[in-house]
C-alpha cells in the first residue's frame, strides 16, 4: 500500500512536470467531454421536445383499438369494422388524458372535384383540452363542440376540391352496416400542417357526426388516443391492444433514431480524434523521458514499474479532466434547461416538418444521468487505446544501460 | 568475493565478419571493501565492463558470478530485482528524478524493496548525513548545485548499503573543488562502512585515490595496478 502510495505521488507529479502541455490535455479532455455530453443531452431532450411537439398535435402517445384494427404488418392499414368501447377499457383513469376517434376512408366532392381522403370524428372538447390540432387551423375555425356535421379539412385539399370557408362538402363513404354513407357537411375551417403530406389527405368532422355518417353506436369508436406523454409503458387490457407511437409512425421513429445514433456516431469521432492527438502528445512526453525510464530501470524499477506509473498518470489525467468535463457539460445543458434552444436557430428560421406536420419545438434540456458515466467511459476507453503503442515501448524498451 | 567475471566478451555483430568488441576476455573478481577504478580512453569499453557487471547488458560469451547465482542465466526481471538487492549506482549526470524531493530520490530504491516506513526515514536520514546533506531532505533536484546533486546521487547509491556501488564517470560534470569533495566523500565511505566502489573513470585525481586500477584498451583487461 505505502509502495503504491509512492507510486501515485511519483505519478501525480510527474503528470504536473509540465504544467501548461498537462493543462492543454486536460483542457481539451474536458472540453470534450463537456460537449458530448451536452451534445448528446441536446440531441435526447431535442427529441424528446420534438416527439412531444409532434404527437400533441395529433397522434398522441399511444392509441387503443380493437386488436384487429390495425394490420400488425403495416398500420396505414385498418379494419373500420373492428370497433371498441368505454367498457372494454378496465382502467378509467385513462379517460382523464385521452380522446375517442372515429376515422373512416371517405370521398370528399366539391363542386368540380371528388377525392379520397381519411376523415376522423373527434370529441371536440376532449381535443381542444388535450392535442394541440386547433393551432393548425390558419383560416376558419376549428370545429364547435356542440355544433353538428361541420367539417374542417387540409388547406391543399380544400384548394384542390376548390370549396370555400361556409361552404359545403359532400362526403360519400361505406357504412359499417354495409349501406352507401352520404351527407353534406359544412366547411368550417382549413388546416395548415405548413405545407406536408397531411394536407392533402385529412379532414375532421365531431364524433357525433361520424359515428352518424358510418352508423355506428353511440359509445362505439376506433381509437382512444392517449395524450399524456408521461406514459412510457403501454397498458396492458384484455381485449384491447395498445399501438405506441413508434409502431403506428415507425418512419418518425426511425428518423428520431437515427439522430440519436449520428450524434453518438459524431461524439465516437471526436473523441477518436482527440485521443490520436493526445496519444501523439503522450507519445511525445514518454519519449522525452526514455532516458529517466532507463535510470528508473537502473536503479531497480522493472518495467511494469514504469508502465503502472504511465498507467496511473494517464488514469488521473482522465479522472481529473472527467470530473471538469461532467461539471462543464452539466452547466452547459443546466443553462440549456432555463433558457431552451430554439431549433428554428439550425434552419435559418424555416419551418420543421415531421410527418407531414410543422413543429416549432423549443428545446428545453433535460440532463439524462446515464451519459455522466457513459461518457466519461467511452473517454476512458480510448485513452487507455491511446496508451497502448507508448506503454508497448516503455515495457519492450531493452536500451538499459548507464 | 562478491561479484566474478570469467572470460566475459561483448562484442556487437556490425557485419558477418566484423564484430566490434566492447569487451573481451574480461577476468575479474570483485571482493568486499574494493575500491577500483576502470580507466581507459573514451570507447575503451570500460562502461560496457561496468553495464555488464550490473547486468544492464548480457555478455556474448563467458559468465558473471554473484553468491546468488549466475547473474547470466538471470531474466531481465530477476537481473532487475538483483540489481536493487545488491547493487547502488552514481551517474555521471546524477540522473536525480526531478519531480521527487531529495528525500524521496534517496527513498526511491528503499520504496522499491518494500522497507518498512520507519527504517526507510532512518537510511535516508543516515545516507544524507554521510554526504554532508543533513537537512536538505525537501528541497528538488534543480534547488540544488551540480556537486549537491551528486551528493545526493551517491546518498541514494549507498542508502541500501549495497554490497557493490558502480559508479559511472562520476566526477566528469564536477568542477575541479567540488570533484575532490565527492572522491573525498567516496574514500571516507570506503574506509568507513567498507562499503565496495567500482569507478568508470578517466579522472586521475580519482585514479590515484583507489586501491585498485583496470587498464582498458579496446575491451581488454591491458594492465592492473594495486595502490
Amino acid at each position: 500500500m505505502r509502495s503504491f502510495l509512492f507510486l501515485l505521488k511519483f505519478s501525480y507529479r510527474n503528470l504536473w512536470r509540465a504544467p501548461k502541455r498537462t493543462m492543454i490535455m486536460v483542457l481539451s479532455l474536458s472540453l470534450a467531454a463537456g460537449f458530448i455530453i451536452w451534445d448528446l443531452n441536446f440531441a435526447n431532450s431535442g427529441s424528446k421536445e420534438v416527439m412531444k411537439e409532434f404527437l400533441s398535435q395529433y397522434a398522441g402517445r399511444y392509441q387503443l383499438t380493437h386488436p384487429d384494427y390495425y394490420e400488425v404488418a403495416n398500420s396505414k392499414l385498418f379494419d373500420n369494422y373492428k370497433v371498441m368501447t368505454d367498457e372494454q377499457v378496465t382502467d378509467k383513469s385513462l379517460f382523464a388524458t385521452s380522446t375517442r376517434r372515429v376515422t373512416a376512408p371517405v370521398f370528399l366532392s366539391g363542386e368540380k372535384k371528388t377525392l379520397g381522403v381519411l376523415m376522423t370524428g373527434i370529441e371536440v372538447d376532449s381535443e381542444l383540452r388535450l392535442a394541440r390540432l386547433k393551432d393548425t387551423v390558419t383560416k376558419g375555425e376549428f370545429l364547435s363542440p356542440a355544433g353538428n356535421k361541420e367539417i374542417i379539412l387540409g388547406k391543399r385539399l380544400a384548394e384542390r376540391l376548390d370549396v370555400k370557408i361556409g361552404g359545403e362538402v359532400a362526403v360519400i363513404g361505406q357504412a359499417l352496416d354495409g349501406s352507401v354513407a352520404n351527407d353534406l357537411y359544412q366547411v368550417r375551417g382549413f388546416l395548415d400542417f405548413g405545407g406536408g403530406d397531411l394536407e392533402d389527405t385529412l379532414a375532421f368532422t365531431q364524433i357525433t357526426s361520424a359515428r352518424e355518417l358510418l352508423v355506428m353506436g353511440p359509445g362505439q369508436y376506433h381509437q382512444l388516443v392517449q395524450f399524456d406523454m408521461s406514459h412510457e409503458t403501454l397498458p396492458k387490457i384484455e381485449g384491447l391492444r395498445a399501438w405506441s407511437w413508434k409502431e403506428l409512425i415507425p418512419e418518425i421513429s426511425v428518423s428520431i433514431g437515427f439522430v440519436d445514433n449520428f450524434t453518438w456516431i459524431v461524439s465516437v469521432i471526436i473523441v477518436l480524434v482527440i485521443s490520436l492527438g493526445l496519444a501523439n502528445t503522450l507519445i511525445i512526453t514518454f519519449f522525452e523521458r526514455e532516458k529517466e525510464f532507463d535510470a528508473l530501470n537502473v536503479l531497480g524499477a522493472k518495467a511494469s514499474w514504469v508502465a503502472w506509473s504511465l498507467l496511473l498518470e494517464v488514469t488521473m489525467l482522465g479522472i481529473v479532466s472527467m470530473i471538469l468535463g461532467c461539471l462543464v457539460g452539466h452547466a452547459a445543458t443546466t443553462f440549456c434547461s432555463y433558457y431552451p434552444v430554439n431549433l428554428e436557430l439550425f434552419t435559418n428560421g424555416k419551418a420543421i416538418i415531421m410527418g407531414g406536420m410543422t413543429i416549432k419545438p423549443l428545446v428545453k434540456f433535460y440532463p439524462v444521468a446515464q451519459y455522466y458515466w457513459q461518457v466519461p467511459l467511452m473517454m476512458f476507453f480510448f485513452l487507455a487505446l491511446s496508451m497502448i503503442y507508448p506503454l508497448i515501448r516503455v515495457m519492450k524498451r531493452r536500451k538499459n544501460a548507464v | 568475493m562478491q561479484f566474478e567475471m570469467k572470460n566475459v566478451e561483448k562484442f556487437y555483430q556490425m557485419s558477418e565478419e566484423n564484430k566490434v568488441y566492447g569487451a573481451k576476455d574480461i577476468n575479474l573478481s570483485i571482493h568486499e571493501g574494493d575500491f577500483m577504478a576502470l580507466v581507459g580512453p573514451s570507447g575503451s569499453g570500460k562502461t560496457t565492463v561496468l553495464n555488464l557487471i550490473a547486468g544492464l547488458i548480457l555478455p556474448s560469451g563467458g559468465k558473471l558470478f554473484h553468491a546468488k547465482g549466475e547473474i547470466t542465466s538471470f531474466s531481465l526481471e530477476e537481473r532487475t530485482q538483483h540489481r536493487l538487492e545488491y547493487m547502488g549506482f552514481i551517474f555521471q549526470d546524477y540522473q536525480l528524478l526531478p519531480v521527487l524531493t531529495v528525500h524521496e530520490n534517496i527513498e526511491f530504491p528503499l520504496q522499491l524493496k518494500n522497507f518498512p516506513k520507519k527504517e526507510i526515514h532512518e537510511r535516508v536520514e543516515w545516507a544524507l548525513a554521510q554526504v554532508g546533506l543533513a537537512g536538505y531532505g525537501k528541497r528538488f533536484p534543480k534547488q540544488l548545485s551540480g556537486g549537491q546533486q551528486q551528493r545526493v546521487s551517491i546518498a541514494r547509491a549507498i542508502a541500501g548499503k549495497p554490497q557493490l556501488i558502480l559508479a559511472d564517470e562520476p566526477t566528469a560534470n564536477l568542477d575541479t573543488k567540488t570533484a575532490q569533495e565527492i572522491i573525498e566523500l567516496f574514500k571516507k565511505l570506503n574506509q568507513d562502512f567498507k562499503l565496495t566502489f567500482v569507478f568508470s573513470t578517466h579522472d586521475q585525481r580519482l585514479i590515484d585515490q583507489v586501491q585498485t586500477v583496470l587498464y582498458i584498451k579496446d575491451g581488454q583487461i591491458v594492465k592492473t595496478e594495486k595502490h
